[in-house]
Formats: structure tokens, C-alpha cells, sequence
């Protein structure tokens, strides 16, 4: 219950935070909000040599809208984004999210960026990133470079990262009028990870057909959170009526690849990502005309 | 003084919150060392062969136990795993000890050990065990009893349930894990310990070492949460006294979180069969109640799920049978409610299917099988209310808008259902002392050796003797948890209140009294010469009763009289012929009302309403706080609590609190709890039973039965998860 030891090194800047991974490669891990990486060292799950604290550094704690993206820093607590009026306003569906991350203690320090720098499936902010289209702002020592978020999680616990990156930001496109976001997960006691999860954002056109923008994020049901892609595909310029969205949660649901685990058998998963889509769909419906 | 029932803040509170309460592992001495567990990693065989080599010579390390070279104890015994010998009876099993200067480094040294098994075919499956299982018993008493004629019986009857009830296997997780600090003096031993037992652990460390009980002392102020995980003495604590004497400093051992699943006890799995017979109009004519739960290979212990059917209804022929199977897991042992919590789960859901095969209200069928006497011995209850209980919890809970069918209520999207079940806990008094003293500064010490478990007994022992000598709580302090002290029993099985007051009370008595005829026989006192029925003692004075002004105060009596404390010491023990006279059992009446969500299948307990008969409540506040406990607990029954079992390993695979899952607050909704706070003056003059432990029986019975009520769907198999309402 104690971490093995480790090296500690506290910049003031992200320069010399970036030399440090430099120097430092695989050995280093950088240390935010802690909300996965200090439990897994006090477990000895994780045992990195040398930990780089970027808490020191000043002016990444920033949520704030610019050139058409909403940009969230590197030390935005999750608490932060569910007490910002821009946040609550403008994406609820981010709200949902962060008020379904563990407990009120883990928010106050957990970070957004970390949730999805950590690659865990089993994090929620992936599959509403997936969703909401963002992209991955990554600075090295190389210079500062665009992910999308599609391609940010290549494999389990893995993300395109490389070992002297510093994920500095998340950019969220901010979406057109007549748009709706929702995310729905299902915990078995309230701060439990999901069993699984599922984001979804859609924008209606004129005539209220879903536009090429949709979006669908799955959580903790496959070895990576996943873009619902197909069922994306199915819901693009559809009415999205009752029979519309039972197919596209069938179509999600068949997208899914959960396992057996101790929070259920994989058929009792997939069903809850039909269900769950169902109803973010629903959800995020209702949200276009102004629900909350 | 009149404190007794009132709703007094917790004296310890503040220490606890403030941090400032010491733990058993929070005492620090000169030479304190650390020790930490090796643990087997099969679940049966031996070991072929250890090598500490490596571990020895890392920085730090004082010294490495192993079966090869640890100290033959003369007392030691197989249900303890104190690297005797070379067997391995499950996983998990301390099979050597690494010392160190620091943790670090004892937990460093640890993982340098290697060890070569030779591997047994492990005992793992529980069902298939059943043809080898075995009868026992449970605090003495037999696990078989039966009355009347329930073969003759069952085939007589108009109505019949026949079900399997199944609950998991559960382990405590108090917040304080395990914790010992042991050190000798000689031939002397004290240990520090988190136990709800300091007597019986001291007598047991006594004889394991070959000394006498006398040369051991055993401490402990607080317990950080035990639920019956620290009623045994568990190996770590003699390996902990093993190191200490072999390094000759005092050394300390805590056990981490994924050692609180295995080596210090769970809830056994259990599989219960009941078949119930009724008449056409609901009069029970059979219970048979036949549970078969697990147990060690080396120890036997027998949960004792069939014992509330002896005591619940009036039914002329009951059967209860136990059998226990030995697996190679862990000991189980004792866990809140132990045996009754399970117990009432299977029967109380039974009378559910029953009431609805009969298509009659559930709690109708209860008061119509309602009984004033033991079922079995026709004897009187010391105090049963239970009537009044089901009739105080209906009405707070609204039971008459309920309507009967299964999904025939809803809010929304969600299934809405009601369900009810009856609580019972059988009321223990076991002998217990204690000292009551006043001294020269005028402050009254009470003092036993009892467990503040989180039960507010330190608060309980300033009432019982505030209202005993007619003095104010806030001149009182209370010691406990000290073997120096007069001895009280287990802090377990609800008794620690009816056991330990009645001896605070006559403490109080023979010091009072010695206070007033030492007064009337001193020169200098203005009460001098007075008989001692015409003096008194109140609020720190002594005073004549006809003339109060006449008064001194107790510090200057005592200063003027030596200045050496005047001391009362009693021990009181529990009236044996009680039992042929009368059964003694705590009883309640317990609601739930849950939502069920019918596509994806979780359950929220919305609110339960409870209303108990556990005699006089002592303390509104702390007895409160005992009650919702228990329920919050017959909710993770319900819904949450499941290690699960490698089957080939013998490993519980969520060893932490992150996946054995425990309702937080959260998860709970409206819990309203009263009491009816009758006294049962049969049992003990202040006339109160324990509460400890009655909240959580019943409890998982009613969340189940309101989930049968929202969703139509009967699960026979705890916990109630999601995916079983969706399957």
C-alpha cells in the first residue's frame, strides 16, 4: 500500500517540463490531478522511476472559448467543469460526464486532460470526447501538434502520446445551433466505473434531419473506449424517430466488444449499450430543443 | 441525574474527527520494528522449500520467520497458521515473516522470498462438497433442533414453498484494517490491538506462549470498525509476539487491504433450502429450513442461518438443519449478525412467495402467524412488542396505499415496489466488571474492559453511571479496551450494553456507598454522625438529606481523608435461571421501498422505515446511528456485498474496495428509524438489549421482496445485481 520510490521533479514551465520527459523518456510520468496514476503506484500496479508534477505550472487551468473551439487546459479539474457557467451553458453533455467520475473528494483533483491522457476504456470523458469530436493538443520537444481524438486511443491503456508529450489541452469544435448532447452510464454504486457508458452528440438541419456531424462514444465496453462509427453512419441525415433510434442503439450495440467481468456478463453489456443509446439519443433530443 | 435515553453527543466524537483518537497501530516505543505477511499462493499442499537468502541480506532486516526456523510455541494449534509446519490449507496463508527497521524494507525483503510448493488437489467446489458436509454447531448450541412432525406435516398442507436461497461469500472491510503491536518484557507480553476481544485474545496468547495470563496485557482504546473480524484471535498477532521476542524490540503489524480477504475470517457462503407448508387461510403448519455453509479445513465454524426460524412465527413442526463443508478457504467467522442476517434473508422471503401463493398482504400473513410465546418451549418472551412494531412501521411507511400486484406501481420509467420483513436478534448477557472510582480531584472514573467498536459505549458508561451516583456526565471519565482493567465479554452478538451496565451500575452502588459511610464516620465531616441513610451524594456534594447546606465537596473529603481514591469494584453475572423462564429476543419490523429501472436492471433503495422492540434505549443518538448502520449493511446485503472465489485458486479476486463493492452515501436514500423503548427490566436492570447488529437482519429480505413487488422477478440468489433482473 505503499509506492515503491521514485525520483520528483516539480517544473515551472512546460519547457522545462518538456526537456525533463526529454531527458527522462519511458521513466517519466507525469502526475496531475493522480486520480488513476497514485492509486496504481500505491498498489505497485505502476511503478514509474521519476514523477514529473505539472501542478506547478501556471496558466493551465484555463476553460475557455477561442477561434471556434472550447479549450480545456491540462489542469482543469473535473469539479471546475461541472462549476463553469460556460460549460454547464454550452455543453451539458460535459457536465453529465464529470458528475459521474468517481466522488466529490477525486473531482476537486482529478483533471479532465488526464482522464483521457491515462487510455483507460474504462474512463468516461473518452467516449464524449469520441462524441463531441474533439482534438488532442499535444506539446513536445518538436513543437505543439493536432490529435483527433479517433485517434488517440490505439490500444488498451495506450495513447498517442509520445514519451516526451505532454498533453496540454482538449479542443472542443463548438457545435452549430440546434445541437444536443447527453452521456449515460451505468455504475453499480454511485463512483463505481461504468459498466458501460455512452455519449452522444447530434445537430439537426433545418428540416430536422441529424447533420454528417454525429457523434457516438462507447465506454468500458472494449479494449479501447470506441466511435460508434457505424451507427454515426446509420444516423446522418435521419429523422431521428422512434424506429430511427432503436436501430441506431442495435447498430451501437453490435459496435461494442465488452467482456465477462465482475460488473456483468458481455450480452447483459451489449444490451446496456442499446439501451443507454436509446436513451442518450433521446436525451440529446431533447436537448436540441432547449431541455436540459 | 437523568441521561439515560437521551440523545447525548458521543464523548469520543471529537477525537475522532480531529484525528486525535489512537488506533491500535498508533503507538510509537523505542525499537519499534516492522513486521509484514508472506502469504501462500495455492490454495492446499506444502511447502517444498523456502529460499530467504537474498531476503536476509537486504537492507534492514532484523530477522525472516519461516517454518524451519520459527519458535515451536507449546500452545499452538491448527487453526492458527504459525509457521508450525510445512502445510498449506489455503491461499493466503502466512507461511513466513520478514522484519525490518522499516516498512519499506520488510516489505522490500518479502518479495525477495522464494518459495517452491508441492501443490494438493484443492477442496474449492461448495455444492459438490455437500455429500461430505458435516453437523456442528454454533456458541454451543446444536445446529439440528426439531419440533413436531414436518414430514407429516408437509403432506398435509393445502399450500407449499419449496425455494433455495443462496448468499456469497462476505468479507467485513472495517476501515481500520488488522493491526497488532506486540512487545516483550521478559516473560511479559503487551500487545496493542485492534480486537473485540482483549480477555479472550489475552487468554489465548497466554497459552499459545506458555505463560500466564497474568504476564499479558492487551490494549486497545478504539477499534476502527470490526463487525466480527476481530471477535478471534487471527494469526498475525501471535507471528507479531514470535517476532518481537525473537528480535527483542517491540514490532508492529498491519495488514494490508488485500490481506483483510483470507487469513482474518468472512461470511461463508451459504445455500438454504426452505420448505414451508400453510393452511388455505395462511396458518404456517411446517418450516423445514436446511442451510449447508462452508467452513475451513482446519477449523470448523458454522453459520447458523436456520437458528431465527426457531424463534419467528408460531408453526407446530419445525426442522432446522445446518451442515457445514470444508473447503480450503480461510476460516469464516463471525460477520454482523452472523447466521441471522443470512438466515432471515431465506426465511423472510419465503413468507413472501407464501403470501403471494396465498394471495394474501404480506404483513397480514405475518400477524396472523404472529406468536406470544417460543415456538418451541412455549415460554414467554422477556419483552416482545413486535406487534406494535409492524403497526408503528406500516403506518410511518404508508403500507395501506400499497397495491398488491407485482409492476402495478411506477414513477416514470421506473418500476416502483414495496416489500416488508420481520428483524430478530436473539438478546445476550454474558458476565462482565468494572471499577467506578472518585478521585482526589473530584472526577468520577468508570472503567471496564470492554471494545469501543463504534457502538458509543465509551458515552453508554458515563450515562449508565452519571444516573447511577446522581453526578453530571461532564464530571465523569471512561477508560476501557486495557486488560488491567475488570474484564467484560466479547464486544459481539449485541450484548456488550446488557452486559456490561448492570456491573457499571452496582460499581457505582458499592462506592456510592463506601463514600457515604466513610463521610459519616469522619470527625471533619458536616455530616458526621448521621446515619448513612440520612446523607446523600449529588452533582459532586455530600450533604445531609434534611439539611442540604450541610454539604462538602467529594475533593475535599477525599483530600481530608488521605487523598487516595475511593474505589467500587463489581462483577455481575447474568441470571442463569433466566432462560428456563423466559426466551429473550429482540424483534422489528422493516420497509424498503426500491426503484427499479426495467431495461438496464439496477435497484435504488429509495427509503426504509423500520421501527425495532429492543427494550429501553439507552441512547437516542448512538442507538440511531447503531440502527441505520445495520441497514445500510442489509442494503449491501441486498444489492452489493460479493467476494468473488477463483474456482481454481481459492483466491477472492476483488481484494479491494474498489471492486467488493459496499454502498456509499450516495447510494443510500431515506432511512427513518425508531424505536419502541419499553424496557425488558427481565434482562438486566436498566433494561436494555443490544442493537448492534438487528438492523441488518430482515433487511435484505425487504429489498428483495420489493424488488419481487417492482419487477415481478423472484431472485433466490444474493446480491441482487443488475444483470439477474435483466436475464
Amino acid at each position: 500500500m505503499i509506492p515503491r520510490s521514485f525520483e520528483y521533479s516539480a517544473p515551472g514551465t512546460l519547457d522545462e517540463a518538456v526537456a525533463l520527459l526529454q531527458k527522462l523518456g519511458s521513466d517519466a510520468k507525469i502526475l496531475s490531478g493522480g486520480q488513476s496514476l497514485i492509486p496504481m503506484m500505491k498498489l505497485r500496479l505502476a511503478s514509474p522511476p521519476h514523477i514529473v508534477d505539472i501542478n506547478r505550472i501556471p496558466g493551465l487551468d484555463y476553460i475557455t472559448e477561442k477561434d471556434g473551439f472550447l479549450r480545456i487546459g491540462a489542469l482543469v479539474r473535473e469539479s471546475d467543469l461541472e462549476r463553469s457557467e460556460l460549460v454547464r451553458s454550452r455543453f451539458p453533455i460535459l457536465v453529465d460526464t464529470t458528475s459521474v467520475i468517481a466522488d466529490p473528494l477525486v473531482r476537486n483533483q482529478a483533471t479532465v486532460c488526464g482522464n483521457l491522457a491515462h487510455g483507460d476504456p474504462a474512463n468516461d470523458h473518452p467516449a464524449t470526447m469520441l462524441a463531441l469530436g474533439a482534438i488532442v493538443v499535444a506539446v513536445g520537444p518538436r513543437g505543439e501538434r493536432d490529435v483527433p481524438v479517433e485517434n488517440f486511443f490505439p490500444a488498451l491503456f495506450t495513447t498517442a502520446l509520445e514519451a516526451d508529450e505532454i498533453l496540454r489541452e482538449i479542443k472542443i469544435p463548438i457545435p452549430p445551433p440546434s445541437t444536443g448532447g447527453a452521456y449515460l452510464k451505468l455504475e453499480r454504486k454511485v463512483g463505481d466505473y461504468a459498466t458501460a457508458g455512452v455519449a452522444v452528440q447530434i445537430t439537426l438541419n433545418n428540416s430536422g434531419a441529424c447533420t454528417a456531424a454525429a457523434g457516438i462514444g462507447l465506454t468500458n465496453v472494449g479494449f479501447t473506449p470506441i466511435k460508434a462509427v457505424k451507427a454515426e453512419a446509420f444516423v446522418k441525415g435521419k429523422q431521428l424517430d422512434q424506429a430511427a433510434v432503436k436501430q441506431a442503439s442495435e447498430i451501437a450495440a453490435g459496435e461494442s466488444h465488452p467482456v465477462d467481468d465482475i460488473r456483468g456478463p458481455a450480452d447483459y453489456k451489449r444490451d446496456l449499450v442499446r439501451v443507454l443509446t436509446a436513451r442518450a439519443i433521446v436525451r440529446a433530443l431533447e436537448r436540441v430543443k432547449g431541455g436540459v | 441525574m437523568n441521561t439515560i435515553g437521551k440523545p447525548i453527543s458521543r464523548v469520543d466524537g471529537k477525537l475522532k474527527v480531529t484525528g486525535s483518537a489512537r488506533y491500535s497501530a498508533e503507538f510509537d516505543m523505542p525499537g519499534l520494528c516492522y513486521a509484514v505477511l508472506v502469504q501462500s499462493t495455492i490454495p492446499a499442499g506444502r511447502i517444498a522449500g523456502m529460499d530467504d537468502s537474498l531476503a536476509r541480506k537486504a537492507a534492514g532486516v532484523l530477522a525472516v520467520l519461516t517454518p524451519e526456523n520459527a519458535q515451536r510455541l507449546p500452545g499452538a494449534e491448527k487453526r492458527l497458521s504459525l509457521l508450525q509446519d510445512n502445510q498449506v490449507y489455503y491461499n493466503g496463508q502466512p507461511v513466513a515473516v520478514v522484519v525490518a527497521e522499516k516498512l519499506e524494507e520488510a516489505h522490500h525483503a518479502a518479495s525477495l522470498i522464494k518459495i517452491r510448493y508441492s501443490v494438493s488437489a484443492p477442496k474449492l467446489d461448495f455444492v459438490a462438497g455437500f455429500p461430505s458436509s458435516h453437523p456442528g454447531n454454533h456458541n454451543g448450541e446444536p445446529g439440528d433442533m426439531s419440533w413436531g412432525d414436518v414430514d407429516g406435516a408437509l403432506k398435509d398442507s393445502d399450500i407449499k414453498i419449496d425455494q433455495v436461497y443462496t448468499t456469497p461469500i462476505h468479507h467485513h472491510n472495517p476501515m481500520e484494517p488488522h493491526a497488532a503491536i506486540a512487545q516483550w518484557n521478559g516473560d511479559e507480553l503487551t500487545v496493542h490491538e485492534s480486537a473485540q476481544d482483549i480477555s479472550g485474545h489475552r487468554a489465548k496468547l497466554a497459552k499459545l506462549f506458555g505463560v500466564q495470563e497474568s504476564n499479558v496485557r492487551l490494549i486497545c482504546l478504539f477499534v476502527g470498525g470490526g463487525f466480527g473480524c476481530k471477535g478471534p484471535l487471527w494469526s498475525h498477532v501471535p507471528l507479531a509476539a514470535m517476532a518481537a521476542r525473537q528480535v527483542n524490540r517491540p514490532v508492529k503489524i498491519v495488514l494490508e487491504r488485500p490481506q483483510m480477504f483470507g487469513p482474518v475470517g468472512a461470511r461463508p457462503r451459504t445455500h438454504q433450502r426452505l420448505t414451508v407448508g400453510a393452511t388455505r387461510e395462511g396458518k404456517l403448519t411446517a418450516i423445514r429450513h436446511e442451510v449447508h455453509a462452508h467452513t475451513s479445513v482446519i477449523e470448523d465454524y458454522l453459520e447458523s442461518s436456520a437458528f431465527p426460524t426457531r424463534v419467528m412465527y408460531g408453526c407446530p413442526n419445525v426442522s432446522t438443519i445446518h451442515r457445514i463443508v470444508d473447503l480450503n478457504l480461510g476460516t469464516p467467522t463471525y460477520t454482523r449478525a452472523p447466521g441471522v442476517a443470512t438466515g432471515t434473508y431465506a426465511l423472510e422471503v419465503a413468507m413472501d412467495e407464501l403470501a403471494y401463493k396465498l394471495n394474501m398482504d404480506p404483513l397480514q400473513l405475518r400477524l396472523l402467524n404472529y406468536t406470544e410465546n417460543d415456538p418451541q418451549t412455549k415460554l414467554p418472551f422477556t419483552g416482545k412488542h413486535l406487534r406494535d412494531c409492524y403497526t408503528r412501521a406500516a403506518e410511518r411507511f404508508g403500507w395501506s396505499n400499497r397495491t398488491r400486484e407485482p409492476r402495478s406501481m411506477r414513477d416514470g420509467s421506473q418500476l416502483i415496489g414495496w416489500g416488508v420483513a420481520t428483524e430478530t436478534y436473539p438478546a445476550n448477557r454474558r458476565p462482565a466488571s468494572a471499577l467506578v472510582r472518585f478521585k482526589p480531584d473530584g472526577r468520577v472514573l468508570v472503567a471496564t474492559g470492554t471494545h469501543e467498536i463504534g457502538n458509543g459505549i465509551y458515552t453508554i458508561m458515563i450515562q449508565t453511571a452519571a444516573d447511577a451516583l446522581n453526578v453530571s456526565p461532564d464530571l465523569i471519565d471512561a477508560q476501557l479496551g486495557d486488560t488491567a482493567l475488570p474484564p467484560a465479554p466479547i464486544t459481539a452478538g449485541s450484548m456488550t450494553v446488557a452486559s456490561v451496565t448492570p456491573a457499571i451500575q452496582t460499581a457505582a452502588e458499592r462506592v456510592r456507598t463506601r463514600l457515604l459511610q466513610m463521610a459519616v464516620a469522619d470527625s471533619g465531616s458536616p455530616v458526621h454522625d448521621a446515619s448513612v441513610d440520612e446523607v446523600d451524594f449529588k452533582d459532586g456534594l455530600i450533604f445531609r438529606k434534611l439539611s442540604p447546606n450541610r454539604s462538602e465537596k467529594l475533593g475535599d473529603f477525599i483530600a481530608r481523608n488521605g487523598g487516595q481514591p475511593i474505589e467500587g469494584i463489581a462483577h455481575v453475572e447474568p441470571d442463569e435461571t433466566l432462560k428456563q423462564k423466559f426466551a429473550s429476543h429482540s424483534f422489528g419490523a422493516v420497509f424498503a421501498e426500491v426503484s427499479v429501472d426495467p431495461d438496464l436492471g439496477p435497484t435504488r433503495v429509495r427509503r426504509v422505515t423500520a421501527v425495532y422492540d429492543v427494550g429501553k434505549v439507552l441512547n437516542e443518538k448512538t442507538a440511531r446511528s447503531q440502527f441505520i448502520g445495520g441497514i445500510v449493511w442489509g442494503i449491501g446485503l441486498a444489492l452489493h456485498e460479493d467476494s468473488h472465489m477463483d474456482a481454481r485458486t481459492g483466491r477472492i479476486v476483488n481484494e479491494n474496495l474498489a471492486d467488493y463493492h459496499v454502498p456509499v452515501n450516495a447510494d443510500i436514500g431515506e432511512i427513518d428509524v425508531s424505536a419502541i423503548d419499553i424496557a425488558d427490566t427481565h434482562l438486566n436492570p436498566l433494561g436494555a438489549r443490544g442493537i448492534g447488529e438487528i438492523g441488518i437482519t430482515g433487511t435484505a429480505a425487504a429489498v428483495a421482496n420489493a424488488i419481487y413487488h417492482a419487477t415481478g422477478k423472484r431472485i433466490r440468489d444474493l446480491p441482487i445485481t443488475p444483470q439477474k433482473l435483466i436475464a
